[in-house]
């Protein structure tokens, strides 16, 4: 078996960049939408926890997307 | 205590908070520091230097909004505590529950642990900034210095982690990342040690010094410790080894002469 068969090539996984970026723009929404939360009668305890959860939910999605940021191909 | 007003800042905005001058400040560093993380990993085509860049340029991308927040005054509430009224600024909490797992992700990156440590470093760190949330929104002083105290822990079991564990982890990779990696984590130690002493001093805690003072030392700590890391990391020669063709040493130009 030649060397070139088994050659893998680590390319960008898009779903991973989608992710990466969707996960940001929540996380920055997130920072601005406490008011709004709160004008639909939730209270600001309950929409703080909702804000900060959001927060960490998109950094955690984000620590797995760059984790799975490359793909092998062969 | 009665709290010593030691006040600092001007009043940007023009609606009684002297402290939007540190907040302004605060979101054009880290708009900075983002465009510029952004322009220096343009281009760059290695599969693990990508990661850093993503993770880096994030950090202070997410920390200009949570600054632009706290500026417009939407990252601010109050909190009543033994029948006074804290203006506790709730954003900069948000924007550490985002932050803080991140640049724990790029110590763990370049000290190349497995999964399970990483999840064990940020379950911890989550653990600490949650902790500090319920914090900075009880109403008793007694409850406010207990969770101070269980996120101080658990602040110290991750900076721990980071120089026992991945530290060793770090310089079996080479004396270039050992390097770098001994260098990140000496300024996360100092960094995020003086986080809790500010706390307890600040307007949250015992109220030795006023939300001005407080606001402009938080915003060079989180300047420091977002900007100036992902600075030395990207910097470093075990991010752009691969990334950047070397330049030839003074004997190796003399002799092409």
């Amino acid at each position: 078996m030649s060397d070139e068969s088994t050659e893998t090539v680590a390319v960008l996984n898009t779903t991973s960049v989608v992710g990466i970026a969707v996960c940001f723009v929540l996380a920055v929404a997130a920072l601005f939408a406490l008011p709004t939360v709160q004008s639909r009668g939730v209270s600001f305890d309950t929409a703080f926890w909702i804000v900060s959860a959001v927060e960490l939910v998109t950094a955690l999605g984000i620590a797995y997307f760059v984790l799975n940021l490359h793909e092998e191909r062969g | 205590m009665d709290p010593t007003v030691l006040q600092a800042g001007f009043d940007v905005l023009g609606d009684g908070r002297p402290e939007t001058l540190w907040l302004g400040i605060g979101t054009l560093f880290m708009l900075i520091g983002t465009f510029y993380f952004i322009v220096k990993g343009w281009g760059v085509t290695d599969k693990e230097a990508r990661e850093y860049y993503a993770i880096t340029i994030l950090v202070p991308g997410i920390a200009s909004a949570a600054y632009l927040s706290m500026f417009f005054g939407i990252g601010l509430t109050e909190v009543e505590v033994a029948g006074e009224v804290l203006d506790i600024y709730y954003a900069r909490y948000a924007d550490w529950l985002f932050t803080t797992p991140l640049l724990l992700l790029d110590l763990a990156l370049l000290a190349k642990v497995d999964r399970v440590s990483i999840g064990t470093l940020i379950g911890v760190d989550a653990l600490m900034i949650v902790t500090g949330l319920i914090g900075a929104l009880s109403h008793t002083p007694l409850a406010r210095y207990s969770w101070w105290l269980f996120s101080t822990i658990c602040m110290i079991v991750v900076l721990y982690f980071l120089a026992t564990s991945l530290r060793s982890a770090a310089k079996e990779r080479g004396p270039e990342v050992a390097s770098t990696f001994n260098t990140l984590t000496a300024l996360v130690l100092v960094l995020w040690t003086a986080y809790p002493i500010l706390w307890i001093v600040g307007t949250e805690g015992a109220g030795v010094v006023g939300l001005g003072v407080e606001t402009l030392l938080f915003m060079v700590l989180d300047v420091t410790a977002k900007v100036g890391f992902g600075f030395i990391l990207l910097r470093s020669r075990a991010i752009i080894g691969d990334t950047e063709a070397p330049e030839p040493s003074a004997g190796e130009a003399s002799a092409a002469d």
